[in-house]
């Protein structure tokens, strides 16, 4: 069963750190930035 | 992602910050972020947290995960969602850098 995010639905609010260690939350971008998440397939 | 990065300009013109989630651990992402080299920020997520959260489903796993995009506003709103069918079922930049300037305008930019 998947979780499918919903349109004009506020995103599900996460915070994840970055490959350097800082914590990065996607609701610190309200207000400033449009967000284009990638969920990438996988890479080498 | 080589043409994510060719775009990343466009895309920070138009106030759009890209994040790139997987489950690969922090080492893997910076190896091939050095090797690639990226522009934009990578967030591993080995706990598969935020792919779940996100609906990346985690059955396909044995046929290889498949590509996912979102487009959230500055309101925090969902405006764009994609689940692709297989690697190369991914949206052109084209579209979504259209989306961004649609978003944009309608936030009274």
């Amino acid at each position: 069963m998947s979780n499918r995010v919903k349109l004009n639905a506020p995103a599900p609010d996460f915070e994840l750190e970055d490959m350097n260690g800082n914590p990065v939350r996607l609701s610190s971008f309200a207000g400033e930035k449009n967000i284009f998440l990638v969920f990438n397939r996988g890479f080498k | 992602m080589a043409q994510l990065r060719q775009d990343y300009e466009q895309f920070q013109q138009k106030d759009a910050e890209i994040l790139v989630v997987g489950p690969e651990n922090a080492e893997k992402f910076q190896a091939y972020w050095q090797k690639e080299n990226l522009p934009y920020p990578g967030l591993p997520d080995p706990n598969h947290a935020v792919l779940k959260l996100y609906g990346q489903q985690v059955k396909i796993f044995k046929f290889g995960r498949m590509p996912a995009q979102t487009i959230i506003d500055k309101k925090g709103l969902v405006r764009y969602v994609h689940y692709g069918h297989d690697m190369k079922d991914i949206p052109k930049n084209e579209e979504m850098l259209q989306l961004l300037d649609t978003l944009n305008g309608d936030n009274g930019e």
